[in-house]
């Protein structure tokens, strides 16, 4: 479901000089057009500053799960990784100062993880504003070798 | 023509950094977030570069225009397959016109935890002054 904006009636739209004289049946359609790209474009672009969720990249490898989340600005001691349940939690906190002011943003994002992950041998690294979780998969989900000889 | 581009800078500065830089960049890049705060005395630019270090930011101010440049200092190892993505390897570019208000010599910028601040402090032209009354 989306809110639309109410757009306020002017004088314009609603004399009937200016209806008979020149309403072609596309007025109104250009605003329409811009409101649906503006509301489209704000649901995937978040607001720089606004809290909330961040871009998360997951990868695979043999003997690993990666995670990588994009987290500019939080400083280490900020992040918060969790694994409860096949959920990886990542919480992130950025305090950021503008002159006297000082503003805390917190994101948070949870990840299900399908593999079955060895949750004591996790362990992440943050650099460059990028935070790396790495998740040993447990031996019996790694892709076993089977050969088959044909009779 | 060429008085009408010394009265708008923003319509020939496109096309000039395209001469000068071939515009090789401008195909693959995505525009990073930022934000602009302003003081009497300059402008305060905070750009998100998340995944970019020193060795692979770029910053060229010239007459008009203060250009960022960040390619990402990771690469997948090859042996790591993306399972799901949000995020793109393309570099990040963001372009500013500032049609000269900012003194180039003056700029100050750090980068840390993929944050850029940097510092424009603007030309003494365009400052407040105080005017003395008598």
């Amino acid at each position: 479901m989306r809110i639309v904006q109410y757009s306020y009636p002017t004088t314009r739209s609603l004399s009937p000089l200016f209806n008979l004289a020149s309403r072609s049946p596309w007025t109104g359609l250009e605003d329409e057009m811009n409101r649906l790209f503006l509301s489209a474009l704000s649901n995937t672009a978040p607001s720089a500053t606004g809290s909330g969720s961040f871009a998360v990249d997951l990868y695979d490898d043999k003997d690993n799960t990666y995670v990588r989340a994009e987290l500019p600005g939080v400083k280490k001691e900020d992040i918060g990784v969790e694994l409860v349940d096949g959920f990886l939690t990542l919480q992130a906190t950025r305090k950021q100062k503008t002159g006297e002011r000082e503003e805390s943003f917190s994101y948070s994002r949870s990840i299900m993880i399908s593999e079955e992950v060895k949750a004591d041998q996790v362990s992440a690294s943050y650099e460059n504003g990028i935070l790396t979780v790495k998740l040993p998969k447990q031996e019996e989900s790694k892709p076993k070798k089977v050969s088959v000889s044909v009779n | 023509m060429s008085f009408l581009k010394s009265l708008i800078p923003s319509t020939n500065s496109e096309t000039s950094l395209c001469e000068k830089q071939g515009c090789t960049e401008s195909a693959s890049t995505v525009r990073p977030r930022y934000e602009l705060d302003e003081t009497p005395e300059a402008w305060a630019l905070t750009v998100f570069l998340p995944g970019v270090d020193k060795a692979g930011l770029e910053m060229t101010i010239d007459d008009g225009q203060l250009r960022i440049v960040g390619r990402r200092a990771w690469k997948n190892p090859g042996s790591w397959t993306a399972l799901y993505r949000e995020t793109s390897d393309a570099a990040f570019e963001l372009a500013i016109d500032h049609d000269k208000a900012v003194d180039a010599e003056k700029v100050h910028a750090e980068l840390a935890d993929g944050v850029l601040r940097a510092s424009l402090p603007k030309v003494a032209a365009i400052q407040p002054r105080k005017i003395a009354v008598n």
